[in-house]
């Protein structure tokens, strides 16, 4: 009972990192990117390729299984993914934006997540990686509960995202921006919003985001080319339980999906427990359709 | 595409052609195999159709059965109940044939074994179905005896495992499973052995495959505290679940299944980790009659034969023919019931290959006993059609995959016994 706890807890803040990138991209984009579940597995390997290249050097910092070389990665890999994003918006969606509607983006953006799912498969091939190979044994906690170093340290690079996210959003002028593009495009462009530069910081966020989860997923789990793909869902209805465009939303709601998912393994066989965030989703979407925070519709706030 | 077809339909005419041209003799018996040569299975289907050729082949050069040139008739099932069965139907009721070697899948398998070979009284020898369903129905009587098998099913491997945890002494042992016709069948053979030994299994879980995190049902499985795991899985997610079991305060005790004996497997995990696990793998991958198959395959082929299906194929075709040689006739029934004689016993051994049938030939006609070790090694089938083959266990020493002890059909025969018993 309390594992399941600790357990959901854990994947719902790997889930709330990558919802709040999809949140912010769906709100402020305003179409339901599909491929974002694929910057979450770009991101990853990017940082298993970039710790490939400088090697475990000074050594894992206790009583973690990483070092300064995962971290250093990780940020390397945040640019590339970022990179990658703006790359993929550039080639794939601007054109997409100017002339046709809204239903050939987000099929655009399934082609997109293929695209990048078997280019990574191609590069990295399909089977399981590791950051490091070695094992971290759990440590008891509470009596029935362990958690390992590297589940916590997950936990608090989540909670000090979040709270400097909101600062970002509520206090800096581009967090204003978004914010107000979010909310009405066509007023923000009349203001003199240079809406590229808001888009292009939007992809930005959403990709380090994005590759922050990649790397925690892979740290805590393991690196596979479907991360994105098993992610996607368990994304996607975490940002409609929040609301779209919604911060805080989206990080309750990956918490609400994690615990879910782990929760239910105590009622159901854990085979289905993927039917799980479905089940949730389509609960939202009858009961309330804008998501359990939301006042309006697609609004970043 | 068109080209590809029409070197397709030539290489097929080859097939044909070149089995009839071996007929010197005035006679000519035909026997059918039906296969996936195109489908789901696609990807090793023509080469198990390769090896039952091969055999044929073999067979004709060392004389023909009877005196008679074989005709080996090889058709497509497409991976497809419906057009297995139709296969089937067209080979036993217009060509006439007295064995028939098939399918690979079950699914294919059964209903060609319930609506066209025991109703024609033909024998059917599959190189590949390993569903446990076989083996209850042969047990009820629905096979008539006319279903025989080369391929080992769980039922022995799950004694042997069993009887080795309990004589580890674990008392309380956990199972995780992939959610397949093999993981689900095993995992319950295993449960229910061991607890015929007295061993308490707190608790059985399945899970699906391709997933990044078993987490949820590692927990699951840990309730209970057991003293052991027993995994019945294939490498990578098998890695995973290991991973996770060792993470989360698992005792480092394991059970492990035959796909698990992988070098990627040990080193996901771990070796440091394994040093007091076990697991179970078919041990008949050498000796010299296995060699005698991999030189004439290579022969024929020009490459090892690596695949699934091609060891068990070539037996399947070879024990028919035999069976048939002994029998003096090509009927069904004639090959079921010969096919015990020249398999098991204290007969001369036979090996695979164009001089192990010119033997087999010379020994039956001067009315002495052969006793056929194939491809597989030797093979003995029990009265469900099954095989039970020897198996070793292997272990982790070193970082390196060893072998730990062998178990001989006796032992694995003993076991299997006392378990019933």
């Amino acid at each position: 009972m309390l594992q399941a706890l600790a357990d959901g807890i854990l994947s719902g803040s790997i889930i709330a990192l990558g919802a709040i990138g999809l949140t912010l991209t769906m709100g402020i984009l305003r179409f339901a990117n599909f491929a974002h579940a694929e910057l979450v597995t770009w991101g990853a390997y990017m940082a298993l390729a970039v710790l490939g290249l400088t090697g475990a050097f000074l050594g894992p910092i206790a009583p973690f299984s990483f070092g300064i070389p995962l971290i250093f990665a990780t940020l390397v890999a945040a640019v590339l993914t970022s990179l990658l994003a703006l790359a993929i918006d550039w080639l794939v969606y601007r054109p997409l934006r100017q002339h046709t509607n809204h239903l050939t983006i987000v099929f655009g953006s399934f082609g997109v997540s293929l695209l990048v799912r078997m280019v990574i498969l191609l590069i990295f091939g399909g089977a399981a990686q590791y950051y490091s190979r070695t094992l971290q044994i759990a440590v008891p906690v509470l009596p029935g509960m362990r958690i390992l170093p590297d589940q916590l340290f997950t936990l608090g690079i989540t909670a000090i995202i979040v709270v400097g996210l909101h600062f970002f959003l509520q206090k800096t002028r581009l967090g204003l921006a978004m914010r107000a593009l979010a909310e009405n495009p066509e007023l923000a462009r009349v203001n003199g919003l240079d809406t590229r530069v808001v888009v292009r910081w939007t992809w930005v966020i959403g990709a380090s985001l994005a590759t922050v989860a990649g790397v925690l997923y892979g740290l805590t789990v393991q690196l596979r080319p479907e991360i994105g793909f098993h992610l996607i869902l368990p994304l996607f209805a975490a940002v409609i339980l929040g609301g779209v465009g919604n911060v805080f939303g989206a990080v309750i709601g990956g918490l609400i999906v994690g615990l879910a998912e782990s929760f239910a393994v105590l009622i159901v066989p854990a085979g289905y427990k993927m039917a799980v965030p479905f089940i949730i989703l389509l609960a939202v979407l009858y009961l309330r359709p804008t998501g359990i925070f939301a006042g309006s519709v697609g609004g970043a706030k | 595409m068109k080209h590809l077809l029409a070197s397709g339909a030539v290489g097929v005419g080859l097939l044909i052609g070149s089995s009839t041209m071996a007929s010197a003799q005035s006679c000519e018996i035909s026997i059918g195999s039906v296969l996936s040569i195109t489908g789901s299975m696609a990807a090793i289907g023509s080469a198990i159709g390769d090896a039952g050729k091969l055999a044929v082949d073999h067979f004709n050069e060392a004389g023909g059965v009877n005196d008679c040139s074989v005709k080996y008739i090889l058709r497509d099932d497409q991976g497809s109940p419906n057009v297995g069965v139709d296969a089937a139907k067209t080979l036993v009721e217009i060509e006439k044939v007295p064995v028939l070697l098939g399918a690979i899948q079950s699914g294919v398998s059964l209903p060609i074994l319930t609506s066209v070979t025991v109703p024609a009284k033909v024998t059917q020898i599959s190189c590949c179905s390993s569903a446990p369903s076989f083996t209850t129905l042969a047990a009820e009587g629905g096979t008539q005896g006319y279903w025989f098998r080369t391929l080992p099913t769980d039922r022995p491997q799950a004694a042997v495992l069993a009887k080795i945890a309990a004589e580890r002494g674990y008392k309380k042992i956990a199972i995780i499973h992939v959610n397949s016709d093999y993981g689900v069948s095993l995992a319950g053979r295993f449960k229910q052995d061991i607890e015929k030994l007295g061993v308490t299994v707190t608790n059985m879980v399945a899970y699906n495959q391709e997933q990044a995190s078993y987490r949820a049902e590692v927990n699951a499985a840990l309730q209970g505290e057991p003293e052991a795991l027993f995994l019945v899985a294939f490498p990578a997610d098998g890695a995973t679940v290991t991973r996770e079991w060792i993470s989360f305060g698992g005792p480092q005790k394991f059970v492990f299944s035959n796909a698990l004996r992988a070098d990627e497997f040990v080193e996901s995990v771990g070796a440091e980790y394994l040093a007091d696990a076990f697991g179970i793998d078919n041990a008949q991958v050498e000796g010299e009659s296995v060699d005698a198959f991999n030189k004439a395959w290579e022969a024929a082929f020009g490459s090892a034969p690596n695949g699934p299906g091609l060891h068990t194929m070539y037996d399947a075709a070879a024990v028919a023919l035999l069976a048939m040689e002994q029998a003096g006739e090509a009927t069904g029934t004639a090959i079921r019931d010969n096919i015990r004689k020249i398999t098991s016993g204290d007969g001369e051994v036979i090996y695979p290959g164009v001089e192990g049938f010119k033997k087999a030939k010379q020994l039956i006609s001067e009315g002495k006993a052969i006793r056929y070790v194939g491809a597989t090694g030797p093979l003995e089938f029990d009265q469900n059609g099954d095989v039970t083959g020897p198996y070793l266990i292997w272990g982790v020493k070193d970082g390196e995959l060893v072998t730990l002890d062998k178990w001989d059909n006796q032992r694995v025969s003993a076991a299997i016994g006392e378990i019933d018993n």
